[in-house]
């Protein structure tokens, strides 16, 4: 019997502690396997390809009640959770990217979320971040030790001639010492913790973009995955606090962008607005607080509803700048919008106007943002005025411009509160009365003296207090049965949880007698097929 | 139309000249590939000769067509070059199914006189069926005029049943030979290194084994090494990289080990396909094992084995390290 507990994910990448017999192991980690799973050195004639058909796997298949307990993309049931599956031969699926995505999902969705996964003579220092990015846990010295074998020199870049072992590219003990094995070991090691040390901040990805260069397997792994919108969106925090890198032609696809776009569509209302001016983004996040942006705002003065064009985001509205990743991402300027970016973004800019209808519509951009209006413009039926008038958004004649073609136009202010509930939770609530206070980055919300939300300055999201979740019809409520929670809510303990619950989205748990706000740790799936884990980390208990 | 294209001649699927070590001394032997009317079983996950057949065809036509294959051996090879004929078809030669009586016998005519090797199923070694043939054949030259080639592949029923799903046991393969010994007939064993499913160092064990128990019931012996065969289930492995040939390494590691004498054709030795080492030793080994398979001389396999080569250290970490739960290693 073994226990595995997830402590941090980063999509579907996780840091955990996998505890067997008296050994502790914190996750993802380098193990040696005959050592930690004895079982593995006596199980003669066994093997099952992973592309084997289930004929095949019904009938050769032998079931193991010592860990690791083996699955099959054709048989992946009969783990329980605390168990270690060991994923048979994935050393091979690495070649084939498509049936690597195909695996992945199937294993992500069917082995239980707190049981941990081995990959076994799969992990090399190039491939790791890969492997960890995937979902696996555990991983072994075989391919690099068979590449010492082979005289080869592994590298986080690639695989190279052992030789390099005298070039003075590493200073590990290894090559000080002339040991090609250890190097390699040392590097595969060093790979692993740095993967770990990145998932733990949720820079996974920006590392995975970096290494999956050294083979194209490995990108096209990467783009099969990102294509998998609704499975990787169930996988993937609400929010993160650290920067948003989007420097890879890769990043476009990120599933974060087409979460935040469709919420933006199907959620966001720009409700008593009538005119619209769509702005160029800005270096400085939130843009609000760019030089440029307050040129723009005094030149609108309130007129208009500004919505920002960006890459690789697409349409930002104004209210909604301070959540992840609108606040967070960073991409390389050059002036210069690809086909690719600026076709991501039309489509995105043309369903935006569809589904958010304006009186008038005023573009107030440059360059490849102005293309990319006039073509989501024309795709979307819709008559464009242009306020840019010599290229410089931000010159003197444009603002003056963009000044008088608002002439006329009624005054209103941006509601932030009523934008990112519809946003976060996908109600539109009456926000009327409701006043932001506080200056600086810790701002409350209240009606009269009542505080009903505050914002959590490093996602732009909302925390509800009691009388804010009262507002809100019973989405993102999870429910626990049969005890009164002493501190955070535990997986097991969860009875039922609103399936759009995401890692890092708020939520209020209810049971009898009980109410606690708090932050879900982990998404309503594996709440419901976890046994082990930090479920939602409690702020506030109310009996009643 | 038809009748044109019945009468067109047809040629054996492949026939050459060789030499094999039979009885002690090296003949020279006429190989013989028939295209037949198809294995019954038909069903060995390696096998790739089921796509080598003729397809719905009547009894008839099937014997014309075959019978033009005789035709084409008796005038393109004459008896007094050969002393030994190989007789092979997509499975088994006393099928009469497969192989209508009236071509074995028009066959046996015309070797008559050679040591024959015909290659065959278990199940269809019965007595009339050889002792008719081994009449045909018969004429007091030789100790042992006739053999039958019996693809045994492995001792082991797990795993000839599970890597090739040959459908038969071990069982039936000492049947077969102990009803060929009772009607003065040879036994040519053929066991298959490193069918699918198999790591390397389980692949040695089995051969290790298998020679070790065929051999009481074996005349001859030969380890085919498994290769990669068109439209196979085997190619589907290897093409997914789920499978790779075995090493001449290994090979050589097994006909070292033993003291019988165990013949071996490396067919597509150095092909990605075949049996293969890193490409750089390939060459050699194989002339080895070709060379040896006609003087039994260990030393020819000694002298390639003590060669270093820079993949061998490959293959030590591939026999120590390759595991069920993780293979193939290598490509």
């Amino acid at each position: 019997m073994s226990r595995f507990e997830v402590r941090h994910r980063d999509g579907l990448a996780r840091h955990g502690i996998y505890t067997i017999g008296d050994r502790t192991i914190e996750t993802p980690c380098v193990i040696d396997p005959i050592a930690v799973f004895p079982d593995l050195a006596s199980r003669p004639f066994s093997n099952i390809p992973l592309q084997a058909d289930e004929a095949f796997v019904k009938e050769w298949f032998e079931k193991s009640g010592e860990e690791p307990i083996p699955v099959h993309p054709v048989l992946s049931e009969g783990i329980s959770s605390g168990d270690a599956a060991i994923i048979s031969c994935w050393h091979t699926a690495l070649t084939n990217p498509r049936t690597y995505a195909d695996w992945v999902e199937q294993f992500i969705s069917t082995l239980p979320p707190d049981a941990a996964r081995y990959a076994p003579a799969s992990a090399l220092p190039s491939n790791a971040a890969m492997l960890v990015a995937t979902g696996f846990d555990l991983f072994d010295t075989i391919a690099v030790d068979l590449r010492a074998s082979q005289g080869l020199f592994c590298t986080p870049e690639g695989v190279y001639p052992g030789s390099w072992i005298d070039e003075g590219v590493c200073s590990c003990p290894g090559c000080q010492s002339g040991e090609l094995r250890e190097h390699n070991r040392q590097a595969l090691v060093s790979e692993i913790r740095l993967a770990a040390a990145l998932l733990k901040r949720g820079e996974l990805r920006e590392l995975l973009e970096m290494r999956c260069r050294s083979d194209a397997a490995m990108v096209a792994i990467l783009r099969h995955l990102d294509s998998r919108k609704a499975f990787l969106e169930g996988n993937t925090p609400i929010a993160r606090t650290t920067p948003f890198r989007a420097y890879t032609a890769e990043s476009m696809n990120r599933v974060e962008i087409d979460r935040f776009e469709k919420r933006v569509m199907n959620r966001f209302s720009q409700d008593r607005w009538d005119v619209c001016v769509l702005l160029p983004c800005a270096a400085r996040k939130p843009y609000s607080f760019s030089q440029s942006h307050k040129k723009f705002q005094e030149a609108v003065a309130g007129r208009a509803h500004e919505v920002i064009v960006t890459s690789p985001l697409g349409v930002v509205p104004r209210e909604l700048e301070l959540i992840y990743p609108a606040a967070h991402y960073d991409v390389p300027v050059t002036g210069y919008w690809d086909r690719e970016e600026m076709h991501i973004l039309t489509g995105y800019l043309a369903e935006y106007l569809r589904t958010h209808p304006y009186r008038r519509v005023i573009s107030h951009l440059e360059g490849g943002a102005s293309s990319v209006a006039r073509s989501a413009a024309s795709e979307a039926g819709i008559q464009l005025e242009e306020s840019c008038i010599d290229g410089r958004p931000t010159s003197r004649e444009s603002l003056n411009q963009l000044y008088d073609a608002l002439a006329g136009e009624r005054k209103r202010s941006h509601d932030i509160i009523s934008g990112t509930i519809q946003w976060q939770f996908g109600e539109t609530i009456d926000t009327k009365g409701m006043l932001i206070k506080g200056k600086g980055p810790e701002k409350k919300i209240y009606r009269g003296r009542q505080q009903l939300f505050s914002f959590d300055p490093k996602t732009g999201l909302l925390r509800p207090t009691f009388e804010g979740w009262s507002l809100l019809s019973g989405c993102y409520q999870v429910r626990i049965e049969g005890f009164v929670p002493q501190g955070d809510i535990l997986a097991p303990g969860v009875a039922e949880a609103d399936p759009a619950i995401r890692e890092g989205d708020e939520v209020l748990v209810y049971g009898e007698g009980v109410r606690a706000t708090g932050r879900a740790m982990m998404s309503a799936d594996e709440m419901r097929r976890s046994s082990r884990g930090v479920a939602v980390k409690v702020r506030k208990v109310k009996r009643s | 139309m038809v009748l044109m294209v019945s009468r067109t001649v047809e040629k054996p699927l492949a026939s050459w000249m060789g030499e094999d070590r039979i009885e002690g001394e090296v003949r020279r032997t006429l190989t013989i590939i028939l295209k037949s009317g198809g294995c019954r079983w038909n069903r060995c996950r390696m096998c790739g000769y089921r796509f080598e057949r003729y397809h719905t065809m009547d009894k008839n036509e099937l014997t014309e067509r075959m019978l033009s294959q005789i035709n084409w051996i008796e005038g393109n090879y004459r008896s007094i070059d050969y002393d030994a004929v190989k007789i092979f078809t997509s499975g088994s030669f006393f099928d009469q199914d497969e192989v209508p009586l009236e071509v074995r016998d028009r066959l046996g005519k015309l070797i008559r006189g050679k040591i024959v090797i015909a290659e065959s199923r278990a199940e269809y070694i019965v007595s009339p069926e050889i002792s008719s043939f081994l009449d045909l054949i018969d004429c007091g030259d030789h100790e042992m005029p006739l053999y039958v080639a019996i693809g045994l592949e492995t001792t082991d029923d797990r795993i000839r049943e599970k890597c090739i799903d040959k459908g038969m046991t071990f069982g039936d393969f000492v049947r077969a030979a102990k009803t060929a010994d009772e009607a003065d007939v040879g036994v040519k064993s053929y066991l298959m290194m490193k069918p699918l499913f198999l790591t390397e160092k389980e692949a040695i064990a089995d051969m290790k084994t298998s020679i070790r128990e065929a051999a009481p019931y074996s005349d001859l012996m030969s380890m085919n090494l498994c290769t990669v065969q068109k439209r196979t289930d085997l190619e589907y492995y290897w093409k997914r990289g789920a499978y790779r040939p075995p090493y001449l390494w290994s090979a050589l590691d097994v006909l070292l080990s033993t003291d019988e004498n165990v013949s071996c054709d490396p067919v597509g030795g150095g092909f990605a396909r075949g049996p293969h080492n890193c490409g750089e030793c390939d060459r050699e080994i194989k002339k080895a094992i070709d060379a040896y398979s006609l003087s039994y001389d260990r030393s020819l396999l000694e002298a390639v084995f003590d060669t270093e080569c820079a993949c061998k250290e490959e293959w030590r970490y591939v026999l120590e390290h390759e595991m069920p739960w993780c293979m193939p290693l290598t490509r």
